[in-house]
C-alpha cells in the first residue's frame, strides 16, 4: 500500500469562468490542505514483510564499558582483589542475545540464548548458557502445555519478588533482564468469566531437581510442585502462589496490583514460610542452619505525574534476611581472614568467607528492609526517546545507600544507548560501605536484530 | 383574558417542542457515534497497523503493530517491529491496560496516559476503545456535509475529557477529532484520512494524522492495513496470554 500527494485539482484548472475558476481553486486547496502539509513525504506499508513466519528470531548484541573506584578496605574489596592492591577497574565486555521460535500448528519450540564475554584489569571471563528453550502445545487458548526450560516471573513488585518461589532472583539495578529459566513440565489454564470475576487462570509448573539439572535450586534429587492461580477481579489483579516439594520448605504467597487512579497503580506481595532455612556465621567462623517462620511482604506504588515523571517506589522486608548485626559479623569476619593472609599467609579464613559469601552474604541486598525508589521521566524538553532516570536503593537498617542517574535514548532506530553513574554510599560494617566498589560509571551500547 | 390563554398555550407548546427536539438532537448524536464505531471497526477483528512518528527535522520512526479486538472493550496489540520493540504486547480490558516486555517475561499495569512508542500517540491513542463506550455526545451542530459532535468523557479515567468530532455525514466516518484536556487545553488533532474498502463490507479510513501544540513540529502518522472480521476467545484477552498473542497470527 503506498500513499502520495493527490493531484487531482490540477485537471480541475481549465474551468473558464473567473468565478467558477475562484470557487474551484478554494475547493482545491481544502481538499489539498493535508496533502500540501505533508507534500514532501510519501508514506508506505508493506504488509507482506510482516506476515507470520514458521521460523522467527531477534536478539541483540551489546558492548559495555565500566570504570569503578575501588573502595579500598571494604569487606568486597579484600574478597574479590586479594592481593591485588588496584585503586580502579575498567572493563570491557560484550555480549549477545538471541531469541525466537519455530512454531507449526498448535506445537510450537520457544529459546533464548545467551553468551557474553569480558575483558577487565583482573582478567578474562565469558560464559554461554541456554536461558530458556522449551515446546509448548496450545490446542486451544485456555489450555497451553509446556515442557523445557522456562524463566518464572511471579509477583507483582518491580524490584523484588518474594512470592516469586520459583524466580531467579533479579538485580534490581537491572530487573528487566533476561534471566536463566528451570526446567520445568507447565500446564496453563485460562478461563474468561463474566459478572465481577473477569479472569481465573492456574499454572501448574512441576520443577525436578537432579543432577545437571536444576542443581542450584535446592536439595537435589526431589520433584517439586509451584502452582499460581491468578485472579482479575472487578479492576484488581490477585494472585495466590503456592510451593512444595524437599528442594526447598514449602511456601505460600499472595500478591495483588491494582490502580486508584487512571495513573496511581498500588501492589504488594506477601509471602509465609513457615519453615525458613538460613545459614548463619558464627562468632567462631563456623556457621549454623537456623530454621525459623518468615513473613516477608513488599508494598510499592507507580505513580505518573502529569509532566510524565514516572515514580516507583517499594518498599520490602525480608524476613530470610540478614540482621544488621549478622552482616557485620560477616564483614568483620572477612577482616579478620585478610590479617590472618597477610600475618601468615594463610587464607584459611577468606575461604570460608568467600563460601560464605557465595552461600548468602553476598548476594544482592542480603539484609532485611530495604526501600528502593525509581523516577524517569519520558521525553524532557521535548526530545523524543530520551528518558534521564534516577534509582535508589536504600537499606533501611545500617542506612547505606546506592544512588544510581542514569540517561537512556532510543532515538536511532534498533539502537539503545544507556549511560549510567552508581554511588555507593555508606559507613563501615554497613552493606553499601563494604561494597568492592565506591562509584562506577557505564556505558552501555545494545543495537537489536 | 383569552389571549393570555392562547399566549401561555402557544408558549407551553414551543417550549414542549424545544424539549423534545433537544432530547431527539441528544438521541441521534449518540446514535452517530455508535454508526461511527460500526462503521469503523467490525465486533471482533484483526489488523496491522503501522506508526510512523515523524520529528520536526523529518527524521522518523517507524512501530508496526499487530492487533485483535473482541467486543467494545477488549484489546491487544503486538509489537512486530521495529527489532528492539518486537514482541511486547499490550492489553486492554476496559479501563484496565498491561504492558508485556518479553524479557521482563510478566505483565506490568500501564496507564492510558503513557506512551509505550513514545512522540505524540499515548497508549490510549493504540488502545483505543469504541468511542460510544468512553463518550457521550452531549452536543451535535450541521455543518452542511458533516456533523459536529460534541463528546464528553463518561469517566475520569478516559485520556480526553472532551472531543470535537466531525463526521462526514454522507459516509458517517470520522474526518477530524480535536482532544481537549479537562483544562479545556487542546492536546491533540487526529485527521483520518484515504477511504479504503478493506473488503467483507469495511470500509473506513486507512490513515490517521495526528499533531498536537503540545509537541509543535512533531507529528504521527497511523497507517491501518488487513482489518479482517476475525472470531477471537475471550481467553486471549488475559495476562496469560499475552506472551502468545503472535500465535493468533
Amino acid at each position: 500500500m503506498r500513499f502520495s500527494p493527490s493531484t487531482t485539482c490540477l485537471r480541475l484548472m481549465s474551468c473558464d469562468s473567473t468565478g467558477q475558476y475562484f470557487a474551484w481553486l478554494l475547493s482545491c486547496l481544502l481538499i489539498i490542505s493535508p496533502a500540501l502539509l505533508y507534500a514532501d513525504e510519501e508514506f508506505s506499508f508493506e504488509l507482506e514483510e510482516f506476515e507470520k513466519k514458521t521460523l522467527e528470531w531477534g536478539g541483540y548484541a551489546e558492548l559495555k564499558w565500566e570504570h569503578m573506584d575501588i573502595n579500598h578496605g571494604s569487606a568486597f574489596a579484600r574478597l574479590n582483589l586479594s592481593g591485588q592492591p588496584i585503586s580502579t577497574l575498567d572493563r570491557f565486555g560484550g555480549s549477545l542475545q538471541i531469541d525466537g521460535y519455530y512454531a507449526k500448528g498448535i506445537i510450537s519450540f520457544n529459546w533464548l540464548f545467551k553468551a557474553s564475554a569480558q575483558q577487565d584489569d583482573l582478567g578474562w571471563a565469558d560464559m554461554a548458557d541456554i536461558y530458556k528453550a522449551y515446546v509448548s502445545i496450545k490446542p486451544a487458548p485456555l489450555f497451553t502445555a509446556s515442557l523445557g526450560k522456562k524463566l518464572y516471573r511471579w509477583g507483582k513488585g518491580y524490584a523484588w519478588n518474594p512470592v516469586g518461589f520459583i524466580n531467579r532472583p533479579k538485580d534490581p539495578n537491572d530487573p528487566e533482564e533476561a534471566l536463566e529459566g528451570y526446567t520445568t513440565a507447565e500446564i496453563d489454564l485460562i478461563k474468561s468469566l463474566s459478572g465481577p470475576l473477569q479472569t481465573a487462570a492456574l499454572t501448574a509448573v512441576i520443577l525436578p531437581t537432579w543432577k545437571d539439572v536444576n542443581e542450584n535450586f535446592g536439595e537435589i534429587n526431589n520433584i517439586n510442585l509451584a502452582v499460581k492461580l491468578y485472579l482479575l477481579y472487578r479492576d484488581t489483579d490477585i494472585d495466590l502462589t503456592w510451593y512444595t516439594g524437599n528442594s526447598r520448605s514449602t511456601r505460600y504467597g499472595l500478591d495483588f496490583s491494582g490502580n486508584l487512579e487512571p495513573n496511581f497503580e498500588i501492589h504488594a506481595e506477601l509471602a509465609y514460610i513457615p519453615s525458613q532455612k538460613r545459614i548463619i556465621l558464627q562468632d567462631a567462623g563456623s556457621s549454623l542452619i537456623r530454621e525459623t517462620t518468615a513473613f516477608s511482604y513488599l508494598l510499592g506504588l507507580r505513580y505518573l505525574s502529569k509532566n510524565d515523571i514516572t515514580t516507583i517506589i517499594e518498599y520490602y522486608h525480608n524476613d530470610a534476611g540478614y540482621t544488621e548485626e549478622e552482616v557485620a559479623r560477616f564483614f568483620q569476619f572477612v577482616a579478620d581472614g585478610e590479617n590472618q593472609f597477610l600475618a601468615s599467609g594463610s587464607d584459611v579464613l577468606l575461604k570460608k568467607a568467600s563460601e560464605m559469601s557465595l552461600k548468602g552474604y553476598g548476594k544482592p541486598q542480603p539484609g532485611r528492609n530495604y526501600l528502593y525508589a525509581r523516577f524517569t521521566q519520558k521525553e524532557p524538553f521535548d526530545i523524543l526517546y530520551f528518558s534521564p532516570g534516577l534509582t535508589t536503593i536504600v537499606n533501611l537498617e545500617d542506612k547505606s545507600f546506592s544512588i544510581i542517574p542514569e540517561l537512556v535514548y532510543t532515538g536511532f532506530t534498533n539502537w539503545e544507548l544507556r549511560l549510567r553513574f552508581s554511588y555507593l554510599n555508606g559507613g563501615t560494617s554497613t552493606e553499601y560501605g563494604e561494597k568492592m566498589n565506591s562509584n562506577k560509571l557505564e556505558l552501555r551500547v545494545r543495537y537489536f536484530f | 383574558m383569552k389571549n393570555k390563554k392562547v399566549f401561555f398555550i402557544t408558549l407551553g407548546y414551543i417550549a414542549l417542542v424545544l424539549f423534545q427536539a433537544t432530547v431527539v438532537l441528544a438521541l441521534d448524536g449518540n446514535e452517530i457515534l455508535r454508526r461511527v464505531d460500526k462503521n469503523m471497526q467490525p465486533e471482533s477483528y484483526e489488523m496491522y497497523r503501522k506508526l510512523i512518528n515523524i520529528e520536526p527535522d523529518g527524521s522518523k520512526k517507524e512501530f508496526v503493530l499487530y492487533t485483535v479486538k473482541k467486543g467494545r472493550d477488549k484489546m491487544v496489540a503486538l509489537f512486530l517491529a521495529p527489532a528492539s520493540e518486537k514482541g511486547r504486547s499490550t492489553l486492554r480490558l476496559g479501563d484496565n491496560m498491561w504492558l508485556y516486555i518479553p524479557n521482563v517475561g510478566k505483565p506490568l499495569r500501564i496507564t492510558s496516559l503513557q506512551s509505550v512508542v513514545g512522540g505524540v500517540f499515548n497508549n490510549s491513542d493504540i488502545l483505543r476503545l469504541d468511542y460510544s463506550v468512553e463518550y457521550n455526545a452531549q452536543q451535535i451542530s450541521d455543518k452542511g456535509d458533516t456533523y459536529m459532535l460534541d463528546l464528553k468523557a463518561k469517566t475520569v479515567s478516559v485520556a480526553y475529557d472532551r472531543l470535537k468530532m466531525q463526521v462526514d455525514k454522507k459516509t458517517l466516518l470520522p474526518t477530524t477529532i480535536e482532544c481537549y484536556a479537562i483544562s479545556g487545553m487542546l492536546i491533540k488533532s487526529l485527521h483520518y484520512t484515504k477511504i479504503k474498502d478493506f473488503g467483507d463490507g469495511i470500509v473506513r479510513p486507512s490513515m490517521l494524522e495526528t499533531d498536537s501544540p503540545l509537541h509543535k513540529g512533531y507529528r504521527s502518522v497511523m497507517i491501518f492495513a488487513k482489518v479482517k472480521k476475525k472470531e477471537l476467545a475471550d481467553e486471549v484477552f488475559t495476562l496469560n496470554y499475552l506472551s502468545k498473542v503472535d500465535e493468533l497470527r
